[in-house]
């Protein structure tokens, strides 16, 4: 109920170190105190796994013992939150990216707990539950939603909703009870109104209590019971609905919100910064926030990078650590290619989406437009084709600048964005951001689950004897065999493919039951979660994850460029539809973030060669909605994934595919599950997927 | 002791790690405590931001948990250090250090090194100390006799390193010294 708004504001409000004071408290002054008194649930994506960390990190400072659980999507936690309702000693649940969006005071969720529970959500999915901001009552208070000031503008709604909330039905015949309500409810408005001074003169409460400010006058004045007329029941239903139906987007991301918690503490460092910086590289190159939110957060940070870090010596040693105790922080320009500084240029522009789409990467031509452009700037095909870091010193130098001169002829504007790099002494090479956010999704999609080939390094044109690749295994780890598989090494295709022997599916033992394939299943994705989480901290870990990464980008080339090549792209009456059902590596895609990134691919791949739609009615602006569905042949279901993209490179649009599938849903019955907590990736059974697409065309606009 | 055999014969450098942590250091606290006892003693109360004197340990544990910055001693400088490197390539003899110098020095640098100024060159000036002092003491067990022998200046890490050594060489000599005397008197 309580929500935080960001520190500063004002001061009587409670603010984020106070909610920490109390969990401090909580923890040391409860006599059940235990390992399963503060209990942290992560969803998995690479912000939350930040936020974790930092929280851990300052938990870990104040000697307070907590617990890490990851879940994955709501059914999971539905399941969690049964089992912790049976614990006596918790007093703390702290919900990382997850949460935000449900009815938490209800009895479904955390209603049924102990008063003395508390719950924190941070989350950085917009738009938040409205009962979970504003509800009251002890239950309510319980439910502390840790904002960035969104909440603060929600003023209307927050009348709209208390309104529906507290004032009976129109036609109730109960005048007491109604004008003592209708009193209490006055009471709250004049708190409000004192609180709120200067605010807008709504229609609405003017309709309602008159604009008067006292309440003692108005409780003599009034003889005629009020009643919330029909139109204004409507007009707060609207109101609601326009809050929740808009779609979904993003605000500031949880590992910024603990951030700034440390900060308020003053317990900021290097190593937080650190996270909080990746926490926000992944939601900008998520497409979750635009480039202009990204610019406003990236120069907070980069002050803070002035004020942690030591300066940095100017000229040649900018890209290398000074000494050996360097683990400082730098801010950098930072290109559009993936993961350039790790493999050969010319792949990193070919993998790079911005660029597949505007030379047309798919094509012979436009593969021969990328070494023309190569070319003009001074690199001659087998510079690029070297491993960046055997390239020639003042190549890498020139870089960025012969980038910014040339490129625009081919139309490729706006290569770089700023960003930043950490050192690691003389231990490793620095890492720059966006790798290593590249680096932990990866490990968080495919760690475990997937057999996948990485290319050894120098065995392009015939450097090996058998086949280029070798299987890639978590860093440290002897491969374990928890998962039975069919392993099928005589058959590895040589070159580098990757072999997706389904590892899942336990042909070996026979299984039959779903109980078994389920928990299986389970095994593999906490498993990457915990791999994620130890490669944050461990830069060994994170340099070996990010040859997996190019891995999972050269499928998702192969996957996207056949799918463009093919022309298997069908255009409905206001999205268009990919519906993959072979190819050699469907069972890589038939993970939810792998598909995303598809999609996402996609997006950025056609921008300019596909107009925009109009598709949403509140708002005239063109945007790009794009559904893709992939077959997961061991379970006999379609994932589904919905992107709204916007026309301009840099800009984002609210996803409202999340209650198009809804709706889609309900109208077809159609047996759906869905597997994250994002709405717009849904799990859909085989055989209910062409009805499903056919209502979703057919749907309010869709 | 669960060491194997091989290692049982002298103290291992964590244990000595161990044992240089009680030593006091200075800090200046961003916390305040105040007077607590522990097993080795009551240390307190801190209050910031006049210094104090606590055990090495302690100073780790706080320093790890963001609660003090720890005041590099005397010795643990570029100044000292190279005069000290000058001394010892220049003398026969062992320069005069601080018993527990290579443990603390470990330490402090591993947790503290923001608090150390130029920590590259002092590392590199305490891996030239130890070549040189080892060096030495290389070229001193050559000249083990049976007689008196005395060493000034070794650090505890040092002598721990030569101890398995020269005990036993001393023993061969005592047992080779008493056969020679029995068989000169027989």
């Amino acid at each position: 109920m309580v929500y935080l708004p960001p520190p500063g504001t004002s001061r009587d409000r409670p603010s984020y170190s106070d909610a920490y004071a109390k969990i401090l408290k909580a923890h040391r002054e409860s006599p059940l105190t235990s390992a399963s008194s503060v209990i942290m649930l992560v969803a998995p994506d690479v912000d939350a796994l930040c936020a974790a960390r930092m929280m851990a990190g300052l938990f870990r400072q104040d000697d307070v013992i907590y617990r890490i659980m990851p879940i994955s999507g709501i059914a999971e936690l539905e399941r969690v939150r049964d089992e912790l309702m049976t614990y006596n000693e918790l007093h703390t649940l702290i919900l990382f990216n997850m949460g935000g969006i449900l009815d938490l005071p209800s009895a479904e969720w955390f209603g049924e707990f102990r008063t003395e529970v508390s719950v924190h959500i941070i989350d950085s999915a917009r738009p938040q539950n409205l009962s979970s901001l504003f509800g009251g009552g002890e239950n309510g208070e319980r439910i502390i939603v840790w904002d960035d000031g969104g909440a603060e503008r929600l003023l209307e709604e927050r009348k709209a909703w208390e309104a529906l909330m507290y004032e009976p039905e129109p036609d109730s015949d109960d005048e007491e009870s109604n004008y003592d309500s209708e009193d209490e409810y006055d009471e709250d408005l004049d708190e409000e109104e004192e609180f709120e001074e200067g605010s807008s003169e709504g229609r609405k409460r003017r309709s309602l209590g008159d604009g008067n400010r006292r309440g003692k006058r108005r409780r003599t004045m009034e003889d005629r019971p009020h009643r919330m007329s029909r139109e204004e029941r409507d007009a707060h239903m609207a109101r609601l609905e326009k809050h929740y139906m808009t779609g979904t987007w993003h605000g500031q991301s949880a590992s910024g919100t603990i951030y700034i918690l440390a900060t308020l503490l003053e317990r900021s460092d290097i190593n937080l910064l650190w996270f909080a910086i990746l926490g926000l590289t992944f939601q900008y190159t998520t497409s979750r926030i635009s480039r202009d939110k990204y610019d406003d957060y990236q120069s907070i940070y980069s002050d803070e990078v002035l004020r942690l870090s030591p300066p940095p010596p100017v000229g040649e040693q900018s890209i290398t650590s000074i000494n050996p105790d360097d683990h400082g922080i730098r801010t950098t320009d930072e290109l559009r290619f993936m993961l350039y500084r790790h493999w050969t240029l010319y792949d990193a522009m070919f993998h790079s989406s911005y660029i597949a789409g505007k030379l047309g990467i798919w094509k012979e031509r436009g593969r021969r437009k990328l070494t023309g452009l190569l070319a003009k700037m001074g690199f001659s095909i087998p510079q690029t084709q070297q491993p960046y870091p055997h390239m020639d010193m003042d190549l890498k130098r020139s870089l960025v600048q012969k980038l910014d001169d040339i490129a625009p002829e081919y139309g490729l504007i706006e290569l770089s964005y700023p960003s930043f790099t950490k050192f690691y002494g003389y231990r490793s090479q620095p890492l720059s951001a966006a790798d290593a956010v590249e680096g932990v999704s990866a490990l968080l999609d495919l760690a475990g689950g997937v057999k996948m080939e990485v290319e050894v390094e120098g065995s392009r044109n015939g450097g090996e004897w058998f086949g280029g690749g070798k299987l890639w295994e978590v860093h440290g780890l002897v491969a374990k065999t928890k998962w039975t598989i069919e392993e099928d090494r005589e058959n590895i295709r040589p070159g580098g493919q990757p072999t997706t022997v389904a590892t899942n599916v336990e042909k070996a033992e026979g299984g039959e039951d779903d109980d078994h394939t389920v928990k299986k299943e389970a095994a593999w994705w906490i498993h990457n979660f915990w791999v994620a989480f130890d490669a944050l901290a461990d830069i060994e870990a994170l340099r070996h994850s990010l040859n997996l990464s190019m891995t999972l980008h050269r499928a998702i080339i192969r996957q996207g460029t056949s799918i463009i090549d093919k022309q298997d792209i069908r255009t409905m009456r206001n999205h268009r539809v990919v519906v993959l059902t072979q190819g050699p590596d469907l069972a890589l895609f038939s993970h939810p973030g792998v598909l995303s990134r598809l999609a996402l691919w996609l997006v950025d791949a056609l921008r300019d060669k596909l107009p925009g739609k109009v598709v949403s009615t509140r708002t005239k602006r063109k945007s790009l909605p794009f559904v893709v569905a992939c077959l997961n042949e061991s379970s006999s279901s379609y994932i589904v994934v919905g992107v709204m993209a916007a026309t301009d490179f840099g800009d984002v649009r609210k996803n409202e595919f999340g209650l198009a599938f809804l709706d889609a849903k309900e109208r077809c019955n159609a047996r759906t599950r869905h597997s994250s907590f994002d709405t717009s990736i849904l799990e859909i059974n085989q055989a209910d997927l062409p009805v499903f697409l056919e209502t979703l065309c057919e749907g309010s606009g869709y | 002791m669960s060491l194997p055999y091989s290692l049982r014969t002298s103290i291992t450098p964590p244990e000595l790690e161990l044992i240089a942590t009680q030593q006091l250091i200075e800090i200046i606290p961003l916390i305040a405590i105040e007077k607590t006892a522990f097993i080795s003693g009551a240390f307190g109360p801190l209050q910031p931001p006049r210094k104090a004197k606590i055990p090495l340990w302690m100073a780790i544990n706080l320093k790890l948990r963001k609660k003090c910055h720890i005041v590099a001693p005397e010795w643990l400088s570029v100044e000292f250090l190279q005069s000290r490197l000058d001394e010892e390539i220049n003398e026969p003899g062992f320069s005069k250090l601080p018993f527990r110098y290579a443990e603390i020095s470990k330490v402090l640098l591993d947790v503290a090194s923001d608090d150390i100024q130029n920590t590259d060159k002092i590392r590199s000036l305490l891996k030239d100390l130890r070549e040189a002092r080892q060096a030495k003491s290389r070229e001193g067990l050559d000249q083990i006799n049976r007689g008196e022998l005395s060493v000034s200046n070794l650090c505890s890490m040092e002598i721990n390193e030569i101890r398995p050594f020269f005990v036993h060489a001393m023993g061969i000599l005592t047992h080779l010294h008493r056969e020679a005397s029995t068989e000169d008197q027989l």
